[in-house]
């Protein structure tokens, strides 16, 4: 699709109905594989599976990531890898139906794009850092456990809200 | 009883990484359609002009749980098979801030950061690169981070269960809680719109006001409903006699008595520990943090078939027969103490010390000595032909203290792979 020939994107659709949908396929995770959705943790599984490919030894030590790395396993067969490729696909597909496949940075018009993608990485960085003490992120915790009741999963949602809340207004310059 | 389906035997470990990709397309596409493929629309919410991130995500929590919830009263869906991430409660307060920052500093959570490369977003791929950087950073710096990341274990729990309320009550409690936080973040919304502020990328309202009445009152009527909803936890699953067979093989059915005396002294909380004696036995003696179970109730009594349960009795057949029993019914994370309560006495009670000078022979046996001793119980001297320990007199079952002696906490067995994000 060229440059003129695309259309103007389509609007986001009511997010209580997005919500619903989206807590659909939570629910038939839970009744298909006895199991919710994730993100965190098909990061894990590639960080095992790149690790153990560049230097095997040294994957075994990592004691933090043995459970991907159980001998006669392959830590790319990891369910939540496979549902994080998922997730590219369904997004890249919706993305396009709605013409909302755009090559760009996300960001405010003042703010510096090199900034912007520093703040990204660091931002990464510190999500992963924070779902593996959490065991999860705001899909494997929040949204899963929520939904299941789980007592750490409703802690952790609270603590995610504090402290984006806390930070927003340092971080603004970012979207202005 | 007949879902899940993986876990009812429906289909294998193969087919299941199919049905991650189909279920990870239905995720992406949802993500995608609320919006969450910019970082602007994500973090409206921490600016109060669009909040569409709780309004999704609560939504979300609502529908799959009034699903789960009356799926599993109508007796199709066993919840208690149904994973549930283990509660630590300090890394979870810690990670959870942590993780907050860094979605407001980088614009997405892992998952939306995903859909928003899929759809061009080049801060969402460095992200994504970002994120894999901090996943090798925390494997590598595991060591430092460990003490903190095994902090305060409470097992697998519910907020039912830990507050002790009817489910389908705390059901209720969180739809009543959602549908007023829709409206109070609606009113916000409006009210920073009337101050000028620009809501960034926001949508179209959707098909107004009048279909999300009806689905709030839907919502509302179904969590009334869910009050009467008592999960069912009954039900039978196949028996995966390989996996079985391979776990007797491999002994990650055991625990043994020394590692369940550090489990005890370091006050780890996320497994039980069932006594399947008489009444009488167990009031004579049990071992301490024991809760009595008697193998004829063991089905009936209650126990989540997602906990982590640990069982004894005098030897070890009576805890295999247990084990068994358990592991038929669908009962995921059962153990028992290597040798049951004799195991217990000549390991942990009267220990045998080592005959030896070396530094390590040495060792051992302060630790042979310091845990018979916190138990109540003394060790034997090395190569005496004094009393086995079947027939030493028995310590009164001394208290234990939670949480006293840090980093005193044995590595878990062997589990199978992880289930949680």
């Amino acid at each position: 699709m060229s440059v003129d020939e695309r259309k103007a994107p389509a609007p986001y659709s009511n997010p209580y109905l997005a919500g619903i949908g989206l807590g659909l396929v939570l629910l038939a995770a839970f009744v298909l594989v006895g199991r919710g959705l994730g993100a965190s943790g098909g990061f894990s599984a590639l960080v095992a599976g790149g690790v153990s490919a560049v230097a095997p030894a040294h994957a075994q030590r990592l004691e933090w990531l043995s459970n991907y790395l159980l001998p006669g396993t392959n830590p790319l067969q990891e369910w939540l890898l496979f549902e994080v490729v998922g997730v590219f696909a369904g997004a890249l597909l919706s993305g396009l139906l709605a013409h909302r496949v755009r090559l760009g940075v996300d960001k405010g018009p003042r703010a510096a794009t090199g900034l912007r993608l520093g703040m990204a990485f660091a931002g990464g960085a510190l999500m992963a850092i924070g779902a593996a003490l959490a065991r999860g992120c705001t899909s494997g915790q929040a949204l899963t456990g929520g939904s299941l009741l789980n007592l750490g999963s409703w802690v952790f949602m609270m603590m995610v809200f504090a402290g984006a809340y806390g930070l927003a207004s340092v971080v603004r310059w970012q979207w202005r | 009883m007949i879902a899940p389906f993986l876990k009812y035997g429906a289909f294998g470990d193969q087919a299941s990484l199919v049905v991650a990709f189909l279920i990870g397309i239905g995720f992406g596409f949802a993500l995608e359609r609320a919006g969450f493929g910019s970082a602007k629309k994500l973090v409206a919410q921490f600016y109060l002009t669009d909040m569409a991130v709780f309004k999704v995500m609560f939504t979300a929590i609502v529908t799959a749980m009034l699903g789960v919830t009356l799926l599993s009263w109508i007796g199709f869906l066993d919840l208690s098979l149904v994973y549930l991430t283990p509660t630590f409660l300090v890394p979870q307060i810690v990670g959870g801030l942590v993780l907050g920052a860094g979605f407001v500093v980088g614009g997405y959570c892992p998952g939306t950061s995903v859909a928003a490369a899929a759809t061009g977003r080049l801060d969402a791929l460095v992200l994504m690169l970002g994120a894999l950087a901090g996943t090798l950073l925390y494997a590598e710096a595991y060591p430092l981070v460990k003490p903190l990341h095994e902090m305060t274990p409470m097992g697998a729990v519910t907020l039912p269960q830990y507050f002790n309320l009817p489910y389908g009550l705390v059901v209720l409690a969180v739809v009543l809680m959602a549908v007023g936080g829709f409206a109070g973040a609606t009113w916000v919304e409006r009210w920073m719109a009337s101050q000028g502020a620009s809501a960034p990328a926001a949508g179209r309202p959707g098909r107004g006001p009048r279909v999300n009445r009806r689905l709030a009152a839907a919502a509302l009527v179904l969590g009334v409903v869910a009050v009467a909803a008592q999960p069912t936890r009954a039900g039978r699953v196949t028996v995966a006699s390989d996996e079985l067979a391979a776990l007797a093989a491999r002994g990650a059915d055991q625990v043994a008595p020394t590692e369940l005396a550090d489990w005890i002294i370091a006050g780890r909380a996320d497994y039980r520990l069932l006594d399947l004696r008489a009444d009488t036995e167990f009031a004579a003696y049990r071992i301490p943090t024991a809760e009595h179970v008697p193998i004829a109730r063991l089905l009936d009594s209650g126990l989540a078939r997602n906990e982590k349960l640990v069982l004894y009795a005098d030897d070890g057949v009576k805890a295999s027969q247990a084990w068994f029993l358990m592991k038929a019914n669908g009962y995921k994370g059962v153990y028992m103490v290597t040798g049951g309560l004799d195991g217990w006495k000549a390991q942990v009670l009267f220990p045998r010390l080592l005959d030896g000078t070396t530094g390590e022979a040495q060792r051992e046996n302060a630790l042979l000595r310091s845990r018979a001793a916190r138990f109540g119980g003394t060790p034997l001297a090395a190569g005496s032909a004094a009393a086995t320990p079947a027939a030493a007199p028995m310590p009164v079952t001394p208290s234990v203290a939670a949480p006293s002696l840090p980093g005193g906490a044995a590595k878990a067995p062997a589990r199978k792979k992880r289930e949680g994000c």
